[in-house]
């Protein structure tokens, strides 16, 4: 029996497997971190205990915020929620509301949420807040660039930027994934995701060294529920960024071409297993260099904004 | 989808990576802080010249690419690595504070010179017969990226293993619009290359034996 589901059910699936299997990814990122460093490490569910926990704790705020940081959690997390309905998570067709916003679309929506929790961040008045805050915004300056210039690669690469055009663009053909442009443009767009899920140059993910806290440091007047939407949709944002590098850019084989129930499951085990895949290259590279510099996050953003460059000149003078 | 660039075969489109990874590799140079791993992207670039005289020779039927795949691998892989290494003899120096700009000028500066490259080549409409005429603006973008890495950086090593990669993006241009060109010219000019290397290795030694360092700000005594 192979039922075929509603487009709409399938959609609502997308911005779930998002949503639940975000927490999920952070926890098997962190094992296999621990198991690299010679540790036990947590169990592959403790991000979703302590999600649980969190949210029977009790909620505290500093007396001077208003109610724009109590709501910023919310906002983010609903711009978390919103853009799996923009990007092929589970299907190789568009679903509804699927056309609604292209790949600056979900950029802009990414920035939305990191603007509301900055912003929510340097209300507190606390000095680490604020640092992280700064810190956040000053480092996105830098990295918007590169993310435009991967936009404008796609845009030449299929015509359109459409998330779901340039997976299409890529299943086409083998000439289109050697394509030099294409490999330069997810090059540039992996390291945008190091930068942007924390893993290096210089941040440390868990938030334990003050000297290169960058989105860590944002959170730390939060308690309570608040905190726990902040760290679900922290996890929900690397996972969409890895959605979009597997499904858009790298690989996206193994989406379900119709609506059949089978199709849909298979798809979710894929880009699960995909994810993980990903996870562990990216806890392999977090832990083969040493932390460096602040200032040293120039350099990282300079080789991404090369390779984003080069796309753009290798397509749009070069032909290729 | 009209407006979307039709895609290369995948001849071309691997012919391109390598050539783009050979341009990545003068841009790592431009960059690099140890003189080892400059010497290995020099290496590393050198080979990546021969995979594609390699790939050229499979996929066209031009098997004296083969053997010119064979000797320049010998020559720039293993052969100028080593000799410079040997006549330099200091293990893994730095040469770190050479850049006379900082990272982000000098990775814009390098851009601004490959898209001059590609402007260049594309005037010329010159198409190769084994390669894509990519590789040809590419070539001209690392030559000229050379360049940059031999003026902004101020240390003799950095300036010799410019020297030698713009040797290796003139034969790749040679490789695009000049394939077919008698082997023993090639092999000239990598016998060149070499009487190049021992001359810049022994000017490095006595330079760094005088002075103690690979600053060439430091040579100071014809200074008014």
């Amino acid at each position: 029996m192979n039922p075929t589901l509603p487009d709409p059910l399938i959609q609502i699936f997308q911005v779930g497997t998002v949503t639940l299997a975000g927490p999920g990814l952070s926890g098997f990122i962190a094992r296999v971190e621990a198991r690299l460093q010679g540790r036990r490490g947590p169990r592959i569910l403790q991000p979703y205990y302590d999600i649980a926990k969190l949210f029977r704790k009790e909620a505290l705020a500093p007396t001077d915020a208003s109610g724009f940081f109590l709501m910023a959690p919310f906002v983010a997390f609903a711009c978390y929620l919103t853009i799996p309905l923009l990007i092929p998570v589970l299907t190789s067709y568009g679903l509804p509301l699927g056309y609604m916003g292209d790949i600056l679309g979900g950029g802009f929506l990414l920035a939305l949420a990191s603007f509301a929790i900055a912003t929510a961040a340097a209300e507190t008045g606390s000095p680490y807040a604020q640092l992280g805050s700064s810190r956040s915004k000053t480092f996105g300056a830098i990295t918007e660039p590169v993310v435009l210039f991967v936009v404008f690669a796609v845009a030449l690469l299929t015509g359109t930027d459409l998330p779901y055009a340039l997976a299409a663009t890529v299943r086409s053909g083998a000439g289109q994934i050697v394509r030099p442009a294409h490999l330069l443009a997810a090059a540039a767009f992996f390291l945008v995701i190091l930068y942007e899920t924390g893993r290096i140059p210089v941040e440390t993910h868990n938030g334990t060294n003050e000297f290169g806290m960058i989105e860590e440091a944002r959170s730390f007047e939060y308690s309570g529920p608040y905190l726990a939407i902040l760290r679900w949709g922290s996890s929900m944002k690397q996972m969409i960024f890895y959605v979009l590098l597997i499904n858009v850019f790298l690989a996206p084989w193994g989406l379900a071409s119709n609506g059949s129930l089978v199709a849909v499951v298979l798809a979710v085990l894929a880009l699960l297993g995909k994810a993980a895949v990903v996870g562990v290259g990216v806890a392999v590279i977090d832990n083969s260099f040493a932390k460096l510099r602040l200032f040293k996050i120039t350099q990282l953003v300079a080789a991404a904004f090369l390779l984003a460059v080069l796309a753009v000149f290798t397509l749009y003078l070069g032909g290729g | 989808m009209s407006s979307a660039t039709p895609p290369p075969s995948v001849f071309d489109g691997i012919a391109g990576v390598i050539v783009v990874l050979v341009l990545l590799a003068e841009f790592g140079m431009l960059h690099a802080t140890l003189l080892f791993l400059q010497l290995r992207l020099y290496a590393a670039q050198s080979f990546l010249l021969s995979v594609l005289a390699g790939v050229a020779a499979y996929a066209k039927h031009v098997p004296e690419l083969y053997a010119l795949a064979v000797l320049s691998c010998a020559l720039k892989v293993f052969a100028v690595p080593a000799t410079i290494r040997r006549l330099v003899g200091q293990p893994s120096q730095e040469i770190a504070g050479s850049g006379v700009l900082g990272v982000g000028t000098r990775t814009l500066l390098g851009l601004a010179v490959t898209a001059v490259g590609f402007f260049a080549a594309k005037a010329w409409h010159i198409h190769g017969t084994f390669l894509p005429s990519t590789a040809l603006s590419l070539s001209v973008s690392v030559l000229l990226v050379s360049f940059v890495l031999m003026i902004v950086r101020r240390d003799v090593v950095s300036q010799a293993v410019g020297l030698f990669s713009l040797e290796n993006a003139v034969s790749l241009a040679s490789l695009v619009v000049a394939a077919a060109m008698p082997l023993l010219l090639e092999v000239a000019f990598l016998f060149d290359l070499l009487v190049a290397v021992v001359v810049f290795g022994v000017l490095i030694r006595t330079h760094q034996l005088r002075r103690r360092s690979f600053l060439t700000t430091d040579l100071t005594e014809l200074r008014g």
